[in-house]
């Protein structure tokens, strides 16, 4: 299991903005190591996110993304208290998901 | 920096309390500094948190002022790379445990954030305090600093979220950082005494020693490494695309060298006697190397009677100024005869053949 990701999530005048800062390498399988063998591709496909068990963001992400990712979007909707999960999925498999109260 | 404000501090404190004794001397010029102005100004805090003011912030707190004050250049999690480099990230909890960053050693991580470099949580207090916001140094009340500071070492993950930062507690967060064994003070950047001396750092010593040849020095400059010779042509005739001016010159590579015949000659004697002599270290055939080259040389006395006597002189007891600044040395251990013959040499073009 990775690190866990960083999340900010504030509601202003019924507009939620959300910050996101997800620990992963993002190796996108063409960078070589010191002794020239490549270094496997493992990064994040998937990431969604859910407002109380509702999606309101579903975005893929790629090989171009930067190592540590760092994502922010705004939703209409959304009140203090409420619970806002971000989780991804990365090219292993491996899953993570991460919940906050939006403040 | 804060060693030297002390300095400052102390010179300014003596010199109120040594006032008195100025007042007589200037009578009605200025006057000392009063305990509340050195209080207002002596903002420095050391690594043993010397001048620290009593306060406390909570990460919560922190994260407010993070939110209002600091986004906009340094990212919600001290994390953007837009404006300036990113301030949190690269650490491990291993580094925290040993006081090592190893993405340090290891070269890994994309850039070094200033929580992998920083090795005194002083010196973060001290930097926020006295310079951030950066369009409004100062403008931090004490316990905002604090918080700002329990917030970025939350996201370092130095401390728990529920962190509350005091002037008590400022000491377990330094023996969490993960650089503070990173720092070395065994080197010459350090001001003021060495460590034996009960100062830090080495006294000054630089670290290089670099030494002036003065005696045996080497008489003939030799060329370490060449061009292959299957690639010497690969970019043209060298010596036609460098330019004419300072001291490097191209390789003739058009092929056409010309070949020196076998038989030796007065030329090739000479050519042997100034290389043996070390003329040819400071001198080139065609170009100037420290002194001025023999063609120069040549073209400078070209037709005066007296140039042979009077650059024999010359060689035997040294000179400067003609050619530049750089002295030529006198060269009184050349026998006369060879320094005649060095000069008609030199004179005649000093042809190698």
């Amino acid at each position: 299991m990775a690190d866990p990701m960083k999340i900010r999530a504030s509601a202003k005048e019924g507009v939620t903005e959300v910050k996101v800062l997800m620990s992963h390498e993002m190796e996108t399988g063409q960078r070589k190591d010191s002794s020239g063998n490549l270094v496997p591709a493992h990064f994040i496909t998937e990431v969604t996110a859910e407002h109380n068990g509702k999606q309101v963001l579903a975005a893929q992400f790629g090989t171009a993304i930067s190592k540590n990712p760092y994502l922010a979007f705004k939703f209409k909707g959304g009140a203090k208290g409420d619970k806002l999960a971000v989780s991804w999925v990365d090219s292993k498999g491996d899953k993570r998901s991460d919940e906050v109260l939006i403040g | 920096m804060s060693r030297f404000s002390k300095t400052l501090i102390t010179l300014a404190v003596l010199a109120s309390a040594g006032s008195a004794l100025a007042e007589g001397k200037y009578t009605g010029v200025g006057r000392g500094a009063l305990p509340a102005e050195i209080h207002a100004w002596d903002i420095d805090v050391r690594p043993d948190f010397k001048g620290l003011r009593p306060g406390s912030g909570s990460v919560a707190q922190g994260e407010e002022t993070w939110e209002a004050k600091c986004t906009s250049c340094h990212g919600s999690f001290g994390e953007s790379n837009e404006v300036h480099t990113p301030l949190i990230g690269g650490t491990t909890k291993d580094d925290i445990k040993t006081g090592h960053v190893l993405s340090l050693v290891k070269g890994d991580a994309p850039q070094r954030t200033a929580i992998m470099k920083v090795a005194t949580v002083s010196t973060l207090f001290d930097y926020i305090n006295r310079s951030m916001p950066l369009t409004a140094p100062k403008s931090l009340s004490n316990n905002e600093v604090y918080g700002l500071l329990a917030y970025l070492l939350n996201q370092a993950e130095i401390v728990p979220a529920d962190f509350v930062l005091t002037d008590k507690n400022i000491a377990e967060a330094q023996a969490r950082m993960p650089n503070r064994n990173g720092m070395r003070t065994d080197h010459g950047m350090w001001p003021g005494a060495p460590a034996t001396k009960g100062g830090i750092g080495n006294g000054g010593k630089p670290d290089t020693k670099n030494t002036a040849c003065m005696s045996n020095c080497k008489t003939e400059v030799k060329v370490a490494s060449l061009l292959p010779v299957y690639a010497e042509t690969a970019h043209g005739n060298l010596a036609e695309q460098n330019r004419s001016v300072g001291p490097v010159r191209g390789k003739d590579t058009s092929g056409k060298a010309p070949v020196a015949p076998a038989a030796p000659s007065d030329n090739a004697a000479a050519t042997k006697l100034a290389t043996d002599s070390g003329c040819m270290a400071c001198h080139g055939v065609a170009n100037k190397i420290v002194g001025p080259g023999y063609n120069e040389v040549a073209a400078k006395y070209k037709g005066l009677a007296d140039a042979e006597a009077k650059l024999a002189a010359k060689v035997k007891a040294g000179g400067q100024g003609v050619w530049g600044a750089i002295p030529m040395p006198p060269q009184n251990q050349l026998k006369d005869g060879d320094i005649r013959s060095l000069v008609k040499w030199i004179l005649s073009g000093a042809k190698a053949q």
